[in-house]
């Protein structure tokens, strides 16, 4: 049995079929197929699935996709407009934050929330912001340079 | 079971009423969702597996709303883990609930987690139990036969298991306000400084009057209050030794067992470590006041 | 004259995608009519399969197939990168907790979910070798069977291999001090963020695999081999891994899914979950027995060091692990005489397999902690008495191998300054540094293809693996310098055993110095051919004409490369193809097969505060200093050491795979497996580099990255003995062994 959501993504309004007991991770990945957000520990401890909904982020493997009806959510596909890369993006480039990168999209989603509500974040702000976001290339170092870039630029 | 066949069916009522009705037809094959941070991860594993899950978050009337009302704060059972956080009444008076909180997860999980769902949840390891112990919360339940209101303390019976009765759903929490002056200090032992499962935490609370309270979790089947009935620890005339004794009557409660979080050896003397910690905390912020 | 790319902290090739969400994972990739698979697992370490029902799950709908051992040929196949001992499903008996008994292959995830669920296996528990001390028990249950080893005199026991070094004569040694300690190195996981992942496709005859290996040609060859196909027929996709630290280095579940394609007719796929990851691959623990003589002033008299290691279940390439390992078992100093003994258990656990560092850690544990032990018996600052016995550069360490090829003393002297040693302390703190040496690559093939093409941009096809170290860069850098072209009009193509040619694999920090000048040769060829193009345009004799960095030139005429192309290929058009290799061959006398072409040096300095009541570790300052030989990208080389950093903060502080008394991972999955989050760095950390130019690789580079975490622990450890005054020799240094230390002191 399916049910029938409706939802803004990335600024579009969609209508779509999916099965009562998928989550909002699957939904995106598999019924989507925006694959941008990513699937590690499933337990809501790694932040890869990190998306947002409402504006805030969550983390898409803690959620049923049929709790987002009549919302709207973000994923990192959605951050860049018209191909041109946010500030956030570019900083996390700028500042060797990107290693392998299967955590980023995560990351930069953490960092785009924080950054929404706090603007000018100080170090350990960022630290906190992000620690629900694991990394094993880096040393988180990069990482949190970046934000810290990005939120200058803003 | 087909590919497109669901696990579990799912409800999104938008009354109480309605939510209160799926309840009583559905009984044990029904699972209350509110944020869902516990909730999501069990239906993933089946460890749960409900015929329907009732999404509570778009009743009406447990909206996420804190209000003051009178002699107390009341947060209703779909207010956010970051809501209570960010709430000025709660920072204003129950400052170690918002560091609680605070220590729930990461930023994503508190932005969906729900205070009613961490203590429904009923984790012996629960951080904001303590707290909310130590504040004297209580909750407040409506079924199809009306509502009743129970102590917190009364509320966890044991692991993962409350005193929610078949048919009821919490509505909201509520904490008294503070009567006299009184400092408390939550505090907790993990294993890293990020997010984390506490080996240990506490909760103690002084007040102006000499009252002391502790409120431990992780140490036992479920988190638990406990009163200095002595008045030793609040005594500023008592010795260090003399608190001690007081402290080792009260953390004689707990029942810590041995996990991979930590041997039951560590957490009794991180219990003493720490409520030695913030009582001393809980004095100088009286002292400071 | 482009700008000068060596040296410069180009960014990363490939990040555009890592920030947009574009970049594909092989779980990203979707191929038409794909079935999905999940595994059956028994939850028990050792236990013997009494049956298998697989009818309750073959009857879900969507299900294709329930595949047991029975339903694949016979004998079972066996693979492995040195041993063919692992079977592609468990065979009689899983040997250890996680190993798949059964495989379901349906539809859709939904329904092979569903049917793993139905799968009823009936097992009996085994006694089980999940220990050091119970591999070794005379009793012991054996691990493997001996048929497996039928001509290995130890093929009764569970010892895989026994490494033996040294020099001297340890037995007639003479000290003045002996310090005489055990140390253990715990289980660690990977923890790569992106699970092991698999798809296989039958293609035109063959298969077609997708996998985030590192080491796509060895795939390729098993697999052919496993299959009975020609390697030609095995295509092995390699997408950039999401992580890999020697965790995706050699095969998994890759035969399988090419068995399941092939007896399905259709591709399917495998994406492991992180707890299934967790309990396929893991770093080898070890318990090292070192008893090591010095005289009064600190030198060293002896070595004598025994170490045993335990591996999993099946060899993978833990034995490589050991030897290399234990080779360095000394570490970086002069040793008078020196005995090491290793041995290699299997056990009913993980199997272990490379990890970052590979072997090194676990020993520096050791060396640098006697290094403390006897620097504070014999009175002598810890600095110092590492400087008293650290070789110079050019001086023969190791008895008959290459001599120190770095100024090591250098890299202390840096650290030790860096984090301030001899300066004031504050209560409660301590300040710890400790070195670390790895042999780098000894062996090995890497091959390069670049074809500059008729408008002076250029291809560089290569078989390394970009996992985040950036190789993609640092390659095309090379490619820039050499040919004189932009960086921005490289392309860098790797990954697919079908159209870049071969490289042994990517480990041992082997990439840039074995690929890149792979790619500098192979730009060389190319430079080489147009010279003679130019001779043979401008009606030159080639030894007048000079090509160097896109700039050509001869008498009377300078023209760039790409203006040359434009009108040498103005009409038939064309490109010029590079070819370049560097080949190491195997040296059979060399106890590791070959002489290392450099050694990773790494020092490591730490300041850290302790809190006597909890056993809690602040970590104050960290500082890591490596000798690189040059950092070719800067910005690279700072996220490798402080990614290895931070990693290495992670086996000392918090890490360790657990087992309960059955061989069962308790701590199995993110929630009690705990790696170090943002709040968990060190208040300040600096990465520094020791840049003298010395090394094999282009423009006097050496392998880097891995040296980070080489020797973390007992730089955090000395300084909370410094701290606490406790010293600890079991890892990893969590709060409650931290307090239980100075409980037991205390009493």
């Amino acid at each position: 049995m399916t049910m029938r959501i409706h939802v803004t993504v990335n600024g579009t309004e969609r209508e779509v079929d999916v099965v009562e007991s998928t989550t909002l991770l699957d939904f995106v990945r598999d019924d989507l197929h925006l694959t941008g957000t990513k699937e590690c520990c499933d337990l809501g401890e790694c932040g890869a699935c990190t998306l947002l909904v409402e504006g805030r982020a969550v983390n898409s493997c803690l959620m049923l996709a049929a709790e987002v009806e009549g919302g709207e959510i973000t994923t990192i596909e959605g951050l860049n407009e018209n191909g041109k890369l946010s500030p956030l993006q570019d900083a996390f480039l700028a500042k060797g934050a990107v290693q392998c990168g299967f955590c980023i999209p995560g990351q930069v989603m953490a960092a785009h929330d924080l950054l929404q509500r706090n603007p000018h974040p100080t170090l350990d702000e960022v630290k906190e912001g992000l620690s629900g976001n694991l990394c094993r290339c880096g040393g988180y170092v990069q990482i949190c340079e970046a934000v810290l870039a990005a939120s200058e630029v803003s | 079971m087909l590919p497109d066949s669901p696990l579990f069916s799912y409800a999104r009522p938008s009354t109480l009423e309605e939510a209160l009705a799926l309840l009583e037809r559905y009984g044990e094959g029904a699972n209350l969702l509110a944020g869902g941070t516990d909730l999501v991860v069990e239906l993933r594993n089946r460890s749960r597996r409900p015929e329907i899950v009732i999404d509570l978050k778009r009743v009406a009337e447990i909206q996420p709303a804190i209000t003051l009302t009178g002699r107390s704060l009341t947060i209703t059972a779909a207010t956010s883990m970051t809501d209570v956080q960010e709430n000025e009444h709660v920072r204003a008076h129950f400052p170690a609930l918002v560091d609680a909180a605070a220590t729930v997860g990461s930023i994503q999980i508190r932005n969906r987690a729900t205070l009613a769902g961490n203590i429904c949840h009923a984790s012996p390891a629960a951080d904001t139990a303590p707290a909310l112990l130590v504040y004297d919360a209580t909750v407040n339940l409506t079924s199809a036969r009306g509502t009743r209101t129970v102590k917190l303390e009364g509320f966890f019976v044991g692991p993962r298991h409350t005193a929610l009765q078949m048919g009821e759903i919490v509505t909201s929490i509520e904490l008294p306000l503070p009567r006299e002056r009184r400092a408390a200090q939550f505090a907790r032992i993990t294993r890293r400084r990020g997010v984390d499962l506490a080996t240990i935490s506490l909760c103690c609370m002084v007040e102006a009057g000499g009252r002391t309270r502790f409120a431990y979790a992780a140490v036992g089947p479920r988190p638990f209050v406990v009163a200095d009935e002595s008045g030793v620890l609040a005594d500023p005339s008592a010795s260090d030794g003399a608190k001690d004794e007081a402290l080792r009557g009260l953390i004689a409660h707990a029942s810590p067992i041995s996990d991979v979080r930590g041997s039951r050896e560590y957490r009794a003397a991180m219990l003493l470590v720490m409520s030695r910690r913030a009582l001393r905390a809980c004095i100088e912020k009286l002292r400071a006041a | 004259m482009n700008p000068e790319p060596i040296g410069a902290s180009e960014r990363r090739f490939g990040g555009r995608g890592r920030v947009t969400g574009e970049q594909q994972f092989i779980a990203d990739i979707r191929l038409e009519s794909m079935l999905h698979v999940k595994l059956v697992h028994v939850d028990y370490g050792h236990a013997r399969i009494v049956s298998i029902d697989t009818k309750k799950a073959a009857a879900v709908p969507g299900v294709v197939r329930v595949v047991t051992a029975e339903d694949l040929p016979q004998p079972m196949p066996r693979f492995g990168p040195v041993h063919d001992d692992k079977p592609i499903l468990a065979v009689e008996e899983t040997k250890y907790h996680g190993q798949p008994v059964a495989a379901v292959v349906a539809e859709s995830k939904e329904s092979a979910e569903a049917a793993v669920q139905l799968v009823r296996v009936e097992f009996e528990e085994l006694s089980g070798v999940y220990t050091v001390e119970s591999a070794l028990a005379p009793d012991a249950p054996l691990v493997q069977e001996p048929e497996l080893r039928p001509d290995d005199p130890l093929n009764h026991t569970n010892v895989l291999n026994e490494f033996r070094a040294g020099w001297g004569d340890v037995e007639a040694a003479t000290a003045d001090v002996v310090i005489d300690n055990v140390y253990t190195f715990p289980m660690i996981t990977h923890f790569a963020i992106e699970p092991h992942a698999f798809i296989a496709a039958p293609d035109d005859g063959g298969v077609e695999l997708w996998t985030a290996t590192q080491n796509p040609f060895q795939m390729q060859r098993l697999i052919a081999r496993v299959m009975g196909l020609p390697v030609a027929k095995v295509r092995v996709h390699s997408p950039d891994p999401g992580g890999a630290f020697g965790g995706k280095q050699h095969p998994k579940y890759e035969p399988l899914v090419a068995f399941l394609a092939l007896m399905t007719g259709r591709p399917v796929r495998l994406l492991l979950t992180l707890e299934e990851t967790f309990q396929e691959v893991r770093r080898t623990s070890c318990r090292i027995h070192a008893r090591t003589g010095f005289k009064n002033d600190g030198t060293l008299a002896f070595q004598d060091i025994r170490g045993d290691f335990l591996m999993g279940a099946y060899a993978d390439i833990a034995e490589r692990v050991i030897a290399k390992g234990s080779y360095l078992a000394c570490g970086p100093y002069r040793v008078p005489h020196a005995r090491v003994v290793s041995r290699a258990l299997l056990s009913h656990t993980t199997p272990s397999t490379a990890f970052r560092g590979f072997g090194t850690p676990q020993v520096s544990w050791a060396h640098e902690s006697q290094m403390d032990d006897a620097a504070r018996r014999l009175g002598i600052d810890r600095v110092e008495i590492r400087l008293r016995n650290l070789p110079r550069k050019g001086e023969e360490f190791l008895r008959g191998d290459v001599p120190a090829d770095g100024d090591w003393a250098e890299s202390v002297r840096n650290a030790a300054r860096a984090i301030g040693w001899g300066s004031p302390l504050a209560a409660g703190r301590g300040r710890g540094l400790a070195v670390a040496i790895k042999a780098g690559p000894t062996t090995g093939a890497s091959y390069a293809i670049v074809r500059l093409h008729s408008d002076g941009s250029a291809t560089v096809l290569a078989g390394t693996s970009d996992m985040g170290q950036g190789a993609r860069t640092v390659l095309a850098q090379v490619a820039a310098r050499e040919l004189g072209i932009p960086i921005e009009s490289i392309r860098v193509v790797m990954g697919d055993t079908a159209s870049v040619p071969f490289d042994l694999q990517t480990s041992a920090s082997r990439s840039t110095v074995f690929m890149g000048q792979a790619i500098a040769r192979a730009c060389a060829h190319i430079n080489a051919q147009l010279r003679e193009m130019a001779a043979e345009l401008y009606g030159a004799g080639p030894a007048g004409v000079t090509v160097e960095r896109g700039v050509v030139q001869l008498t009377g005429r300078t023209e760039t490369v790409g203006d040359m192309l434009r009108m040498r290929f103005k009409d038939v058009k064309g490109e010029v193809i590079g070819l370049g290799s560097m080949r190491s061959e195997y040296a059979p006398d060399h106890p590791l097969g070959g002489a290392p072409h450099f050694f990773e040096f790494s020092c490591t300095a730490s300041e850290v505060e302790v809190d006597p009541e909890t056993g809690e570790i602040l970590l104050i300052r960290h500082v890591t200093v490596a000798d690189v030989g040059r950092a070719l990208n800067p910005q690279h080389v700072a996220m490798q050491d402080e990614g290895a950093a931070v990693m290495g903060l992670g086996h000392t502080l918090m890490e360790n795979i657990i087992l309960d008394g059955a061989g069962r991972i308790s701590n199995l999955g993110a929630l009690d497996y705990r790696i170090p989050t943002s709040k968990d760095l060190p208040l300040e950390m600096h990465s520094l580099v020791v840049e003298n130019g010395d090394g094999p690789g282009p423009y006097g580079s050496k392998g880097a990255g891995e040296g980070g975490l080489m020797a973390t622990a007992p730089a955090v450890a000395s300084a909370v003995t410094e701290a606490s005054g406790v010293v600890i020799r079991d890892l990893p240094l969590t709060p409650e062994r931290v307090w239980r230390a100075i409980q037991e002191r205390t009493r």
